[in-house]
């Protein structure tokens, strides 16, 4: 209590120093003139009475200081005087203080905006309930090398009675029509099983989630929608409750409206999950009864039982699986290798994006490292112009302690006004930054600055000023104050080992530059690659659109159930779009006819029906659907056979065209031409080979791909492919127009140039290739300004040794070279280090290249020349001013 | 100085505060010489005392709300700092008195037994 109240006055005392300092100086002076009084009236003369106070008084200062000690916070009075005196320092150089604030601000606020990301998407837990105990499951196939091959209703059923898992609920993103709202549109469809809301721990903001009770084999009646569909389609109304939907040709009825932030955690197909639908997924539209061996299911989410970690249910879904191997041999073949995998939802999120998230943290932490050691470097030339003030100080009495104290305050007054214009700028900047992220990054609507960028902010602005201040603080105040006074303030007697260490913070900044700039040449050279990558179709002059046919739960309800109406849809799109203005030649397919959207693939299990084994080894290859017409408008070679004619219809035998990746990989030396390969479906046989499309990507290696003839097939999506004669990017209204005049029901969506999808695929790569390249430009521009700094005062130090030189009639380029040989020692051991470290760290990112070793020798040789030239010039123009200086000013100064 | 005159004690660490509470106790409010010529007389110029380090134990004091100080006029009409003992700096000084006899009859005990 006593303590407190102390704590308080002292607090109070601090807030109101100036009176009390008043106080205590009125204080004093009453006190003194009382003491003198008392020695006139002894008969002292005024002015031996005045000295006779005093020293009865003892020392004025030392009592004023014990009163200050004993009255207030001293450590907090000294830091804000430590911060008065270190702010009217920076003043005096305002050119020293821009360029440090600017360049700490570019380190730090590359750190704060790269870490944001980092903490929204790969710190941060999911936001729901007990995010450690929410799962993936996966099936494997090892023995084919394909990992998430699906799931079966059964496999679901017996991972539900397994005792591993509180819920299991499938994830089924589908596409689909939505009408009954505004307009029809094409939305994305989540199915899951009634306990999906309850696994996430999620409630409606509007009605209710469905659950248990709403329970049924096929469809359940009541779905749940996303804000943003609520606000879209329904203009926000709050009677959308029991409202009913058309949703591909079937009925609904809305219960729920899930809150804005609300966002399923996992994979979608091309966008946020927006309508929620419960099915028992035995029942239309759904195969039934359920088999073992049809794994339509695309995913399943779970959630841990309590008590059971993620090893141990790994365990237990390796024995569960060899229990199952054993007990359905037919099912498993033992070639195949069937397994199950559990993962953290989070991760699985989030695994494609850590790697590349993890090097930009590298990367700007090596920024801010840079950033570091250049500002050490130039605090210690500034301290060798400060040596006297320095000495002044200490010889009146500072301890070296309060001295590095000082020189602290400064450095991390400096770092604090750095990060704060970092953060003012990021928030400034912070709609275009986000803007510029990769639309495909996971949780990127959670990217914010919260508490935990902000506390990491603050420790950011204030560690750094510690660490490049601390050791020029160290080295200023370990001077003796009476060499420097002696000297006349000239520079002083350490100055030759300040050099030597200012030597080694840039050769050490050098050394940081070449890692940097050897990972941004990596990614360059990696993107470089793969820009050459010949994507296997002619991408220009080339619109897409995609078509999403309902799949009414009915079977007897879809108007494109067969072959034949498929059949006629496409020709007679294609015949319209044919006359269109500038339209060369029109191609139609299903899903997976259109290159590089990831969610069009779909791998499709099969065998050789003649093989030696009876067709017992399953090999899987991605499947896509093509009309005659395709492989022409996508310029895509024929490689041997034939393409599929206006007579692979439903009345003749099923064909299939593969590719040459294909080949590679089945063939075994034998012509694929005539062969028959057996499907669930039913047989096809190959009659042609054609040129690899690289579907997946231009840095994924092209796959095995089968494609099915358009009028034999039943797909639910459906692709129209337009190749102009010029720009097409004209008539993406005009095919919509088509695809409605002939239905109206059919939501047309994701109409794209060819150009403008493959750029998307790019996005990723080039958002990291692009930071990379800003954060190498930046170290090598930081390592350039170092080493002139460094060189520059050398050259300074040495203008008179280098006078006499020339005045004794040296060579110009022999002086010039005596005055670079430093600048190029420096620059070559920085650069031998910074390569054996890149060497070191380089695999790391092995990752993230494409096409490029991770040691590549061009990037290993180009970028030291690259930065040693430029440190080279450096050097160079300060080297020059020696040879420029006159003998006799240069004796003179 | 000090060291010319050795008769003269220090004051003992802690011990100041409760001289301060006391001389203020019996003479009324006192300005920070008038404490300090208070305590020279009454020590009859034995104990040494820079008049200055009177300022910590004063503020020390006054933060605990022992004393309380207030500026007014001496009889000479300077003016000065009277500092005044409070109803708590009573209760206060009764309970440090009644510590510091402990402490100084043991320390007294122990010393008699020893010669």
């Amino acid at each position: 209590m006593r303590h407190w109240k102390r704590m308080w006055a002292k607090v109070n005392s601090f807030f109101h120093r100036r009176r009390a300092e008043n106080d205590l100086a009125r204080e004093v002076d009453a006190h003194l003139a009382l003491l003198a009084e008392q020695f006139q009236r002894r008969g002292m003369s005024p002015e031996e009475a005045r000295l006779a106070a005093r020293r009865e008084y003892g020392g004025v200062d030392q009592a004023k200081e014990l009163h200050r000690e004993e009255r207030s916070i001293v450590w907090l009075e000294q830091v804000l005087q430590d911060v008065r005196y270190a702010w009217r320092s920076l003043l005096k150089s305002p050119s020293f203080a821009t360029v440090a604030v600017l360049t700490l601000a570019l380190g730090i606020g590359a750190n704060i905006a790269i870490f944001t990301v980092v903490n929204a998407v790969l710190l941060r837990p999911l936001p729901f309930q007990e995010p450690e105990k929410l799962v993936r499951v996966y099936d494997d196939l090892k023995g084919a090398s394909v990992k998430d091959i699906g799931m079966s209703v059964p496999e679901l059923e017996d991972l539900r009675r397994s005792g591993i898992f509180e819920g299991i609920t499938v994830i089924f993103p589908v596409s689909t029509a939505l009408s009954g709202g505004d307009h029809t549109e094409r939305i994305e469809m989540l199915g899951t099983n009634v306990n999906y809301f309850q696994l996430l721990g999620a409630k409606a903001a509007l009605g209710r989630v469905y659950g248990p009770e709403d329970a049924q084999p096929g469809f359940s009646d009541g779905v749940v929608i996303s804000d943003g569909l609520w606000q879209r389609q329904f203009g926000g109304d709050p009677h959308v409750l029991g409202k009913r939907i058309r949703v591909d040709e079937d009925g609904y009825t809305i219960i729920g409206v899930m809150p804005p932030e609300f966002r399923h955690p996992g994979q979608t197909l091309a966008g946020d999950v927006e309508f929620w639908a419960a099915a028992g997924f035995m029942a239309d539209p759904f195969p039934h009864p359920p088999l073992r061996a049809q794994r339509y299911l695309p995913g399943v989410m779970a959630r841990l039982k309590r008590g059971i970690t993620l090893q141990q249910a790994q365990q237990q879904l390796d024995a569960l699986a060899a229990h199952l191997q054993e007990m359905y041999p037919k099912d498993y073949p033992a070639a195949g290798r069937w397994s199950l995998r559990v993962e953290l939802a989070q991760q699985s999120l989030t695994e494609n994006i850590q790697p590349t998230l993890l090097v930009l943290m590298a990367a700007v932490g090596f920024v801010l490292l840079i950033v570091c050691v250049n500002l050490a470097s130039l605090l210690i030339a500034r301290s060798s112009a400060r040596v006297r003030e320095l000495a002044i100080r200490q010889a009146l009495g500072a301890s070296r302690a309060r001295l590095i104290r000082q020189l602290l305050t400064e450095s991390v007054l400096l770092s604090v006004a750095g990060g704060l214009t970092a953060v003012a700028v990021l928030a400034a900047a912070k709609g275009s930054l986000v803007a510029m992220m990769p639309a495909d990054l996971p949780r990127v609507s959670e990217v914010h600055f919260n508490l935990g960028v902000a506390g990491l902010a603050i420790l950011l602005s204030v560690g750094t000023g510690v660490l490049f201040g601390l050791a020029p603080a160290l080295d200023a105040s370990r001077k003796d104050p009476n060499e420097d006074l002696k000297e006349g303030g000239r520079s002083g007697g350490s100055s030759l080992r300040q050099s030597r260490f200012r030597g080694f913070l840039v050769a050490t900044e050098i050394a940081l530059s070449v890692v940097l700039l050897i990972g941004a040449g990596l990614l360059i050279r990696s993107f470089w690659d793969m820009l050459r990558v010949n994507p296997g179709l002619d991408t220009k002059d080339l619109l897409v659109a995609r078509i999403w046919i309902p799949f009414p739960n009915h079977p007897e309800a879809n108007r494109y159930r067969t072959p034949a109406p498929i059949a006629a849809l496409s020709r007679e799109i294609m015949r319209q779009a044919r006359s269109l203005p500038g339209i060369r030649e029109v191609a139609m397919g299903g899903g997976g006819a259109i290159p590089f959207q990831p969610d069009g693939t779909n791998v499709l299990p099969f065998t050789f029906s003649d093989e030696s084994d009876g067709g017992r080894s399953v090999l899987s290859a991605s499947l896509a659907t093509a009309s005659p017409e395709y492989f022409q408008v996508l310029k895509t070679p024929l490689l041997g056979g034939r393409f599929f004619t206006d007579r692979d219809s439903d009345k003749s035998k099923r064909v299939a065209l593969v590719n040459e990746a294909f080949v590679k990989k089945f063939a075994r030396g034998q012509g694929l031409i005539g062969k028959r390969m057996r499907f669930r479906q039913g047989d096809a046989e190959i009659v042609g080979i054609v040129g690899d499309v690289h579907h997946e990507g231009l840095d994924a290696p092209a796959t095995p791909h089968i494609y099915f003839s358009q009028y034999q097939s039943s797909a639910g999506e459906m692709s129209v492919l337009l190749r102009g004669a010029s720009d097409v990017r004209s008539l993406k209204e005009a095919v919509t127009g088509i695809v409605h005049g002939i239905d109206p029901d059919l939501p047309v969506y994701g109409i794209r140039t060819m150009e403008e999808i493959m750029a998307g695929s790019m996005a990723r790569r080039k958002f990291s290739l692009f930071l990379m390249a800003v954060f190498a430009g930046l170290a090598l521009f930081l390592a350039s300004i170092g080493i002139y700094g460094v060189m520059a005062y050398a050259v300074a130090q040495r203008a008179q040794e280098f006078g006499i030189r020339m005045a004794l009639g040296a060579q110009s380029q022999d002086v010039v070279m005596q005055a670079l040989r430093p600048g190029m020692m420096l620059t070559l051991s920085g650069v031998v280090v910074g390569v054996v470290t890149a060497l070191g760290v380089t695999r790391s990112i092995s990752g993230l290249l494409f096409g490029v070793s991770p040691y590549d020798p061009a990037t290993f040789v180009g970028v030291p020349v690259l930065l040693a030239s430029v440190a080279l010039l450096a050097c160079w123009i300060p080297a020059r001013r020696a040879v420029q200086v006159s003998p006799v000013v240069a004796l003179r100064s | 100085m000090a060291s010319e005159d050795k008769s003269r004690i220090q004051v003992l660490q802690g011990t100041l505060d409760l001289i301060v509470l006391r001389t203020l106790a019996t003479m009324g409010a006192q300005h920070a010489y008038g404490i300090a010529t208070r305590l020279q007389q009454v020590s009859e110029n034995l104990l040494h005392l820079n008049q200055g380090t009177l300022y910590p134990a004063l503020v020390r004091l006054e933060q605990q709300g022992w004393i309380k100080g207030k500026w007014s006029k001496t009889e000479n009409g300077r003016e000065a700092k009277y500092y005044a003992i409070t109803n708590a700096g009573r209760k206060a000084l009764g309970e440090e008195t009644q510590r510091w006899r402990q402490m100084s009859g043991l320390v007294e005990k122990l010393l008699g037994e020893e010669s």
